[in-house]
């Protein structure tokens, strides 16, 4: 299976800001990736430099192929892109922007056209400037899935949707999952968690890790120690446990790298009075807000040590 | 093609109001400009100077008109451009399948069919207006379109596809205006203003070809940054070429020296024993302008001599020199007959000042036209519009009762006609029946149109019609000024004359003395603007 999206060490920056800082990431043919992080994180850089808004400070990205430096024109044809903050012919009807957008695409399905029509209910006869926000999205998702992509990229596509609007868009979107590549960027976790099948994780301009979500779920846990008397944090504990809180007796934290048995062994090794051991599964929410707080701190010490020096 | 056309008539239906105003506005300019050569004609003469009702309005709105149709341009451009910005990261076109060359085309079909084609049309019904058919004069029409791209629609252009929106457009034009006129202010208050002797063959091009390489730049990478850097190095560029290119050299281009003991195509020395000696003002504070009346000798028959830029270098009896730039306050024509003229220049107040009480020696270089007699047409005063053949269509310019004529108005198709030397005779008298003499009255003439031979002069209307002021129109009666009288059938005679060369002549006045210089005041003149005369 083929990359849709590849990119290595793109980085970009505005002046002195570096909102992009080498990330590396590979989109699988068929995947639905969704890149989360939070406001501020990057992401709309990172789509903005694939779909050659942007032009990258260094580094190199590829889209179907294709330099993303050089995407143009006809390139188009294959990439349906909505953007929360893209702007709209606001002066065009619904059916005016798409009697006007249905020539540009030689593979325009007609059929698919109207049935988005319905499915997202839209008022043909409405200019765009008059649509909610909500309608207005609806609007750009159907003039960008009418030609059946084969990569659509969404940038906060959902962001300040009330959850009808947002179900019906996301229904629509994965009626076109089985012959696209889907990339969104979100930061509402809860909602892609359902039909992601890869995930990236971008703080601060670096891309914390980019790997399928199965993957991911599996690797983090949620791991509760109950102790036989109160016991301090011992000072062996692996990087990969993040938010460790010591209380009374119990000891709770999110392990990163959990491998089963072997997991276990270590628990035992580090713990040996424990009484009681729950691993948990976690969900993707709880993940991504132990990497944030711990990639944060993390942070914060790496300036601190800066400052220091 | 195909999407060319898409875009075309997405831009056609959304911006329908905007191409109605300007085309309206061509439309009426249509309408109204022809008011500003009927004005000047018998057909609404104008007595002692006043116009006719109505006529000064149509006038006003004629000028008006001409400033308003190129700020349609402005608003059609920003409108269409716009539409499809180049500038920004929210684009909604930017992640469609448009192809840049496309776009562009189909920006520039909508410019075609919405400003040149209107204008073009409109030129060629004002030049059907003025009785000039437009056909032959197509490939002219065509010439003034490119340099309207040139000055107006490429620059505008340009800053557009710089520029996220109107207002943002408006305030980069408007701060570019006030740079200009801060950088015209600034060059007079530091230079000679006089010396503006050479004619800039460089900036135009460069504009054109920096603007164009904008416009591409932006359509093909959308590189803002890059492509602002290019348009802000222009003005830069031009200033530099302006400080780069040497008065002398290109004098000495234009104006090649005769070769060592070629006698020079006139003679020109001091006049003395005139009732109109040297004459000096005080000019501004740091300049005087001396005026020294010549003696003109030489003319070759059927040759005409025009004076151009003047260069002068005043030795003092102490030693010390001053040099003046090349300036062009001279514009003297010399003709066979001529046996008096004036030379003007202006001068460092400094030097003035401290030359004033010696003797001088003035050495000057004039820049020469030669220009050889060629067709000559006499033509018997009509009453009616007369078409003067190689030249343009004249009417003469009469009173309100039609009962005599005052003057001729002549027009002309997309650029003042060539050097043409117009000759008539003034009566004193009321006209008689008779046909007027050769002999009878006193000679007016007037020197009409230039050198150049460029297929248009640029200008959004294509009909010129500027005044012909025969000299000896006016007679003193005790302390008034009275008009003299053209009859019907008067000789009115045009001659041609075409260039023969150009080139520097030298001559020297020794022994002179500056006379004092005169102090100056301003008065406003209601026609002419800023009128200055010698208390």
């Amino acid at each position: 299976m083929s990359d849709m999206i590849r990119t290595e060490n793109l980085s970009k920056r505005f002046r002195s800001t570096s909102a992009l800082n080498e990330a590396t990431l590979a989109v699988p043919e068929g995947a639905i990736y969704a890149l989360v992080g939070a406001n501020g994180a990057g992401k709309t850089t990172l789509i903005k430099l694939l779909m050659n808004i942007f032009h990258p400070t260094s580094g190199r990205a590829r889209v179907m192929g294709i330099e993303c430096r050089h995407l143009a024109g006809k390139d188009f044809q294959r990439i349906g892109y909505v953007s929360e903050n893209q702007d709209m012919p606001d002066w065009m009807t619904v059916e005016a922007m798409l009697d006007y957008l249905r020539p540009f695409y030689p593979q325009w399905d007609g059929a698919l056209e109207q049935q988005l029509v319905r499915q997202f209910d839209l008022p043909l006869k409405r200019k765009l400037k008059h649509l909610s926000r909500g309608m207005r999205m609806k609007a750009a998702f159907a003039s960008s899935l009418a030609y059946r992509p084969k990569l659509i990229v969404l940038d906060e596509p959902f962001s300040g949707l009330d959850p009808l609007v947002r179900d019906e868009i996301i229904e629509g979107l994965l009626d076109r999952a089985p012959e696209t590549t889907i990339f969104l960027s979100s930061h509402d976790l809860a909602e892609i968690e359902s039909f992601a099948s890869h995930v990236g994780y971008l703080e601060q301009g670096r891309l914390l890790f980019s790997e399928e979500m199965s993957v991911l779920s599996d690797r983090f846990r949620e791991i509760t120690i109950t102790l036989s008397a109160p016991s301090p944090v011992p000072w062996n504990i692996p990087p990969t446990w993040l938010q460790v809180e010591a209380g009374d007796a119990v000891i709770r934290f999110v392990d990163s790298n959990f491998q089963g048995q072997a997991t276990t062994r270590q628990l035992a090794e580090i713990f040996p009075s424990a009484g009681d051991i729950s691993i948990e599964p976690i969900p993707l929410r709880s993940i991504f807000l132990a990497l944030a707080k711990t990639g944060r701190t993390a942070l914060r010490k790496t300036d601190e040590g800066k400052a220091e020096a | 093609m195909k999407q060319i056309l898409h875009i075309f008539a997405k831009d056609c239906r959304h911006f329908w109001p905007e191409i109605l105003i300007s085309v309206a506005l061509v439309g009426a300019l249509v309408w109204i400009y022809p008011s500003t050569w009927l004005s000047k004609s018998g057909l609404y003469a104008v007595a002692g100077g006043a116009f006719l009702p109505g006529m000064l309005e149509a006038g006003v709105l004629a000028a008006l008109l001409t400033v308003l149709v190129p700020v349609s341009w402005w608003l059609l451009i920003a409108r269409v451009i716009h539409a499809e910005s180049l500038v920004g990261d929210r684009q909604f076109w930017v992640t469609r399948p448009y192809e840049w060359k496309k776009l562009l085309g189909a920006k520039a079909l909508f410019l075609v069919a919405f400003l040149y084609l209107p204008l073009l049309i409109g030129q060629c019904l004002l030049l059907f207006r003025a009785g000039f058919p437009p056909l032959p004069f197509v490939p002219g029409l065509l010439f003034n379109l490119l340099l309207i791209t040139a000055v107006i629609v490429l620059p505008l252009l340009a800053i557009t596809t710089v520029t996220a929106t109107f207002a943002r457009l408006t305030v980069t034009l408007l701060a570019g205006l006030v740079c200009f006129i801060g950088y015209v202010v600034i060059s007079l208050y530091l230079s000679d203003n006089a010396s503006i002797p050479y004619r800039d063959h460089v900036s135009l091009p460069l504009a054109f070809c920096f603007c164009a390489v904008v416009v591409v730049l932006q359509y093909a990478s959308r590189r803002v940054w890059v492509s602002r850097l290019v348009l802000g190095a222009l003005p830069l560029l031009l200033v530099l070429t302006g400080m780069t290119l040497s008065e002398s050299t290109e004098m000495g281009r234009d104006y090649p020296r005769a070769g060592a003991g070629q006698e020079g195509p006139v003679r020109l020395a001091l006049l003395r024993d005139t009732p109109h000696p040297a004459t000096a003002y005080l000019d501004r504070a740091k300049q005087v302008q001396v005026s020294i009346p010549l003696q003109v000798s030489g003319v070759a028959e059927g040759y005409a001599l025009v004076s151009g830029p003047v260069r002068v270098t005043v030795d003092a009896a102490n030693g010390s020199q001053w040099t003046s730039p090349w300036q062009a306050l001279n514009n003297q024509q010399y003709l066979p007959g001529t046996s008096e003229s004036w030379i003007t220049f202006q001068m460092s107040r400094a030097f003035f000042d401290q030359t004033r009480s010696t003797p001088v020696t003035l050495h000057f270089t004039v820049a020469l036209t030669r220009v050889q007699a060629g067709n000559v047409r006499s033509i018997p005063l009509p009453t009616q519009d007369f078409s003067v053949p190689d030249f343009g269509i004249c009417s003469p310019q009469a009173d309100v009762f039609h009962s005599r004529f005052f003057g001729i108005a002549c027009r002309f198709a997309l650029h003042q006609p060539n050097l043409t030397y117009i000759r008539a005779r003034w009566m004193d008298s009321p006209c008689s029946a008779s046909q007027p003499g050769l002999d009878t009255g006193v000679q007016g003439d007037a020197w009409m149109g230039s050198l150049e031979s460029s297929p248009a002069d640029f200008g959004i209307a294509p009909v010129w019609s500027p005044s012909i002021a025969l000299s000896n129109g006016t007679k003193m009666e005790g302390n008034q000024p009275e008009s003299r009288y053209l009859c019907p059938g008067t000789p009115v005679t045009f001659t041609q004359y075409n260039l023969v060369g150009r080139t520097q002549y030298d001559f020297t006045i020794p022994d002179f003395r500056f006379p004092s210089y005169q102090p100056i005041r301003g008065s406003f003149n209601g026609s002419m603007g800023f009128d200055i005369t010698a208390q």
